[in-house]
């Protein structure tokens, strides 16, 4: 597995961590393994109480040890845990990092900048839309009204027509009716006429339609 | 009409040997009598008529008939004609078309006379009179009866038409409604 540079210094100064923490466990128990070695003086510290009285003037040199070790214990954690975090180069991270959040933010304004440009481009856009929609109903209104009237007045014309055809009809249907009833009353009449003039005619009235003939005859002449 | 178209073409041929000769007149008259005597005897018309019985023996009895009458011998000849070419049967329509010939050579008009009425005496001459004058030809008239005419007369000159009944007369006042 390859760790990349920026994994292998947080492990390292994790390490360097443990260490130091170690280290700062181990102070005590030096400092007591010490005072044993030093002999009964040890157990008159772990007992004040049977030493009160001509205890307060025993010697304080372990103490002073105690917290010097401590002192330096101290010291050594603080300069490993300062070089530690020199080697893993927290400043340039932090400072990296600082700097990728500004970009980060500078791009998110860019962002909102792009965003707000475009939102507003869009609500442009969508104004004109509107616009525009409202012209094409308006136009397209107009244009049917205009079908509409074109329409009505076709229709008006067509039926105006039909009424002018349904009249002539009707005249010439009256026409021919009278025309029929005339000629019936012509035919009975002549019919009529006929019989009568047949009953009634003379010698005289041939004689008389004869000279009427020898008469035209002659005006043809 | 093709039995009529034959018959013109007979009379015409006997007509111009009368116009050559002058005798048109004689031959026509001819003509109508052996007509006139066919149609008396019908049993001889229908004896040289018939192709039932030999031609020669038509041609005796005509022959036998022709000797009795004192006719030309054109006229024999014509008859004598007719009779071998099968067309004796056409002899009225043949007898009838040369007298229409023989009337426009002899400037005749005929005229057919249809009346409601029979006519007087001298009605008859007046109304030919007219006609002559009319016409510029002499008239040959027949008188007919047609009572359907109701009263007046109707004179017909070939295809020309003079209509003087009261059916005419009606006729024309239906029309003018």
């Amino acid at each position: 597995m390859v760790l990349d540079k920026k994994t292998r210094k947080k492990y390292v100064l994790v390490v360097v961590c443990m260490a130091a923490f170690a280290l700062l466990l181990s102070g005590p128990f030096t400092a007591a393994e010490t005072a044993q070695g030093s002999g009964g003086e040890a157990v008159h510290e772990e007992n004040p109480g049977e030493a009160d009285g001509g205890g307060q003037e025993t010697d304080r040199t372990g103490d002073l040890l105690d917290l010097l070790y401590r002192f330096i214990n101290f010291a050594l954690l603080v300069i490993i845990l300062v070089i530690a975090l020199r080697k893993v180069g927290l400043k340039e991270t932090l400072t990296g990092r600082i700097e990728g959040i500004r970009q980060g933010l500078d791009d998110l304004k860019e962002g909102k900048k792009e965003a707000e440009t475009k939102f507003k481009e869009m609500e442009r856009k969508l104004q004109e839309f509107q616009e525009k929609k409202k012209e094409i109903v308006a136009q397209y209104k107009k244009e049917g009204m205009a079908e509409k009237e074109r329409i009505v007045a076709a229709a008006k014309e067509r039926a105006k027509h039909l009424i002018e055809q349904a009249e002539l009809t009707i005249e010439l249907e009256v026409q021919s009716v009278r025309d029929q009833l005339k000629r019936d009353v012509v035919d009975l009449a002549v019919q009529r006429a006929r019989g009568i003039i047949a009953k009634e005619i003379t010698e005289e009235d041939q004689g008389r339609l004869v000279d009427e003939f020898i008469e035209r005859v002659g005006k043809i002449h | 009409m093709i039995g009529s178209k034959i018959s013109k073409r007979y009379a015409k041929a006997l007509f111009s040997l009368g116009r050559e000769d002058g005798s048109f007149e004689q031959y026509g008259r001819e003509l109508l009598e052996f007509t006139r005597i066919c149609q008396d005897h019908s049993d001889l018309r229908n004896v040289i008529a018939n192709p039932v019985f030999k031609l020669e023996e038509r041609k005796k009895v005509l022959h036998f008939v022709l000797e009795k009458v004192t006719f030309s011998v054109v006229t024999k000849n014509f008859l004598t004609l007719l009779l071998d070419k099968h067309r004796i049967g056409a002899l009225e329509a043949v007898a009838d078309y040369y007298s229409q010939l023989v009337d426009e050579a002899s400037n005749i008009a005929r005229a057919e006379i249809i009346s409601a009425r029979p006519l007087k005496g001298e009605t008859l001459g007046r109304i030919e009179k007219s006609l002559e004058d009319l016409t510029s030809k002499k008239i040959k008239s027949v008188v007919k009866e047609d009572h359907g005419l109701i009263g007046g007369i109707v004179v017909k000159i070939g295809d020309f038409v003079l209509d003087g009944s009261i059916k005419a007369q009606l006729e024309g006042l239906k029309q003018s409604f």
